[in-house]
């Protein structure tokens, strides 16, 4: 006969011990494994165990107060090229710091993760003193490994600076030119980056419209810029359509969906997240964003989505997935924990004792079999098709 | 030309009236339509491809708005202007190609001279190259130029060679239009010999000794039997009889004339021989894709109780037949209704349904759909003249045959519906 072995309590109890005698030990083991690039020495993220990723959402997303929304209004409202994203580059005596940089252009609420990575590389490449193509694709390499390690639980962000780096390294359009007009033409590419991803959720958006027929109710979960630019262009289509909001706990991204669709003119019901199931007959569809497409065709995408899918799935009701192509990663998990943990502070609104343990992780794996179509700007695509691309662009 | 436009009007009443059936005879007669449009087309000197592909475009819209349920006429249509995009691409590169070697050979000495023309001769190629390529990750971060770009390219090279010698121009003009012509008789060749491509497989498919469930009637299916059959396999057969229209009975008699040892069987028995089955091979009206299959009315019952018994399910159906729409409502959208003359007579039910005597409605309603989804979940392989493919290749072999600027076709039927 097998039994489960209590091991994994035993140890953790043990792990607490050991904890409790030698508390510095503990501080440095997780800094330890990153090192060896200078930039990640002086890393600005304070809190390395929550996903600064999921903070950013949560800031963005979330329902917040109102001076904050006037603020994010005005910072919207602005055009993306006329912000001067000069950081401290050339004119303090600082050294140049891809990551904040970085940070610099997440700022903006409208502004995709993938982007602002893909923007803080061409002012690496910007503020770069390299002679050769060799020198600043190290350079590079290193700016964008740093940039990855900053924040290992983005996706977009990882996905982000591997195309870039593809792009640099292996690409068609950098032959028979000198090393300066090269230069340029990366810059100015990175720069048309931003566009391309608005660009995308605009095709999205016409690509799904097809989907959405008269008198659908579908079901939405978290707050996903792609997902509501296609809820917008439906209504704007003069479509008549029922939307289901789940809540999104613990950020709440339910909520300002449903506030932004409320604004349309939509129909929109909320949800809290376990009601899902019990509302799911009268769904038609299922609609969600993704945090990143995996090589598998499944999405990681906020806590919720997996359940969702499965009860979507059981009870045969399509779920889309509307996500850019710049979110496809190459990552290829097996389970739900076989990815880095992005955590994030969840708030129960009542003290919690210190002894039970909360899961605080922030998304889930969701396979490619509980998914029917993912809508990209490259088209509508079956899960399947992603492995096929990314095979073909990293081969 | 009032010839083509003759032919095209009446190609257009023949698909409105249903006169034509089968996807293939549709296919063929669209290819060869389209051939003769092409050849009446007279092509300015510049943008050449630009006036095929439009009228193409013209005279495809018309058919499909004839008949939107015939996938076949959007597929021609589509295959046809990707094949005057390919055309024209490999005669624009062959024409830079051309431009690249003279200049190298006027000033073999003057290494810098000719490094120029050569740099944006590949430039145009790349260009042109990936924007023949359906969208992909590769391309997103290079300079894509727009859809528009594609012929401002190739006329801007013809532009350029025009330079030299205007004879060129008319002598690529024509070149154009006879390569385009040749690979549509190519298509039309293609069309008509699918059945032998695809009944090629057949033995790698029937083993001894093997029961195979069918229904309805196709002549795919049909040849793809006697394949298997005159390479010496003996296996035994299931029709199902395929109601209200019984082309089942059809079928069955020609395969027991070829000596194929037949079972016929009612549509609602298939549950019951299932189990007994070791392959259901039949054919379809259409292929969409995301790997569903429009077929015949009943085959989704099939392919269910096939799915229930793990039989494997398989799909015969030639590259004309690949539709690269997806199915968003298959039942509204793609289906057609026939006449309720198939399931009833009209002797016995006239009292109840005199539309006309009545208060204007009838208690009894006959619905007579012509189709059936089948989700590509419940397809085990597709045989087509290329091979077997996974349902989730499906999209792959669409990106090969068919060019994604020519995908918008599809959105103003659509509306239209």
């Amino acid at each position: 006969m097998w039994y489960r072995s209590a091991s994994f309590i035993l140890d953790k109890q043990q792990e607490e011990r050991d904890a409790v005698a030698r508390p510095e030990s503990r501080l440095l083991s997780p800094t330890s494994p990153i090192s060896s690039m200078a930039e990640t020495l002086q890393n600005p993220n304070p809190n390395p165990k929550i996903s600064a990723y999921y903070q950013t959402r949560a800031a963005h997303h979330a329902v917040v107060t109102s001076d904050w929304l006037a603020q994010a209004q005005a910072a919207v409202g602005q055009h993306p090229d006329d912000l001067p994203p000069e950081s401290p580059s050339v004119d303090s005596g600082k050294p140049f710091s891809v990551i904040d940089e970085f940070n610099n252009w997440r700022k903006q609420p409208d502004l995709a993760e993938a982007v602002a990575a893909i923007r803080a590389l061409a002012s690496v490449i910007r503020s770069s003193e390299a002679t050769t193509m060799m020198e600043l694709e190290i350079e590079l390499k290193k700016a964008s490994d740093s940039l990855k390690s900053w924040d290992t639980t983005s996706i977009s962000l990882t996905a982000g600076c591997d195309l870039f780096m593809r792009y640099v390294t292996r690409t068609s359009a950098l032959e028979y030119e000198d090393f300066n007009s090269a230069k340029s033409r990366l810059i100015e590419r990175a720069e048309k980056f931003g566009e391309i991803s608005y660009k995308a959720r605009k095709i999205i958006a016409m690509l799904s419209q097809e989907f959405i027929f008269d008198g659908c109710t579908i079901l939405v979960h978290g707050f996903s810029r792609v997902v509501l630019e296609v809820l917008k262009t439906a209504a704007e289509n003069r479509k008549l359509f029922r939307v289901l909001c789940t809540e999104g706990r613990p950020d709440r991204t339910g909520l300002r969906l449903s506030n932004e669709l409320a604004k349309l003119d939509v129909p929109v019901k909320l949800l809290i997240d376990s009601a899902v199931a019990y509302s799911m007959d009268e769904v038609d569809m299922v609609f969600v964003g993704a945090d990143g497409v995996v090589e598998s065709g499944g999405i990681i995408n906020m806590m919720g989505t997996y359940q969702i899918a499965l009860v979507a799935h059981s009870m045969n009701k399509p779920v889309y997935v509307a996500a850019e192509s710049y979110k496809f990663a190459r990552l290829y998990p097996l389970d739900q924990k076989d990815m880095a943990p992005a955590l994030r502070p969840i708030d129960f609104g009542v003290p919690i004792p210190s002894k039970v343990e909360v899961e605080t992780s922030a998304r889930d794996y969701t396979p490619p079999q509980y998914l029917t179509l993912l809508f990209t700007d490259l088209g509508v695509l079956t899960p399947s098709v992603v492995s096929d691309e990314l095979i073909q662009l990293y081969l | 030309m009032p010839d083509a436009h003759a032919l095209v009007n009446d190609f257009v009443i023949k698909l409105r009236k249903r006169k034509i059936e089968g996807s293939k005879a549709t296919a063929k007669q669209t290819a060869e339509l389209l051939r003769s449009v092409i050849s009446q087309q007279r092509i300015p000197h510049i943008n050449q491809s630009g006036a095929l592909i439009d009228a193409v475009k013209g005279v495809g819209e018309q058919l499909i708005a004839a008949n939107p349920v015939e996938l076949a006429v959007g597929n021609i249509v589509r295959r046809v202007l990707h094949i005057i995009r390919e055309e024209d691409l490999s005669l624009a590169t062959a024409a830079i190609g051309g431009l690249g070697l003279d200049a190298g050979s006027d000033d073999d000495n003057d290494v810098d001279g000719d490094e120029h023309p050569v740099l944006s001769a590949a430039a145009v190629a790349a260009a042109a190259r990936s924007a023949l390529r359906p969208p992909s990750l590769q391309t997103l971060l290079e300079d894509l130029p727009n859809s528009a770009a594609v012929p401002h390219a190739s006329s801007s090279g013809g532009d350029s060679d025009g330079k030299s010698k205007s004879a060129d121009k008319t002598s690529r003009s024509w070149k154009l239009k006879h390569n385009v012509i040749e690979a549509v008789n190519e298509l039309i060749q293609d069309i008509s010999t699918c059945h032998e491509q695809i009944a090629e497989q057949a033995v790698e498919h029937i083993h001894q000794n093997e029961v195979i469930l069918t229904l309805g009637n196709s002549r795919t299916v049909i040849e793809f039997l006697c394949a298997a059959k005159e390479k010496k396999r003996s296996f035994r057969v299931f029709v199902a009889e395929g109601a209200p229209r019984y082309q089942g009975h059809v079928l069955a008699k020609e395969l027991v004339s070829r000596g194929l040892q037949t079972t016929v069987i009612t549509d609602s028995a298939v549950f019951a021989m299932i189990s007994r089955v070791n392959m259901v091979i039949v054919g379809a009206h259409a292929v969409m894709a995301n790997g569903g299959v429009i077929a015949p009315v009943g085959l989704n019952m099939v392919a269910l109780a096939a799915k229930r018994h793990a039989v494997p399910f398989v799909v015969l159906a030639g590259i004309h037949k690949l539709c690269p729409l997806y199915p968003h409502n298959p039942e509204v959208l793609l289906n057609e209704l026939r006449s309720p003359s198939d399931l009833l007579d009209f002797g016995e039910f006239s009292d109840c349904m005199d539309f006309g005597s009545g208060a204007g409605s009838t208690l009894l309603h006959v619905v007579n759909p012509a189709f059936d989804y089948v989700p590509p979940k419940l397809v085990n392989l597709f045989i087509t003249d290329t091979g077997g493919h996974n349902p989730s290749y499906m999209y792959r072999l669409i990106a090969d045959y068919y060019s994604a600027d020519d995908l918008v076709l599809q959105r103003k039927p659509a509306s239209r519906n």
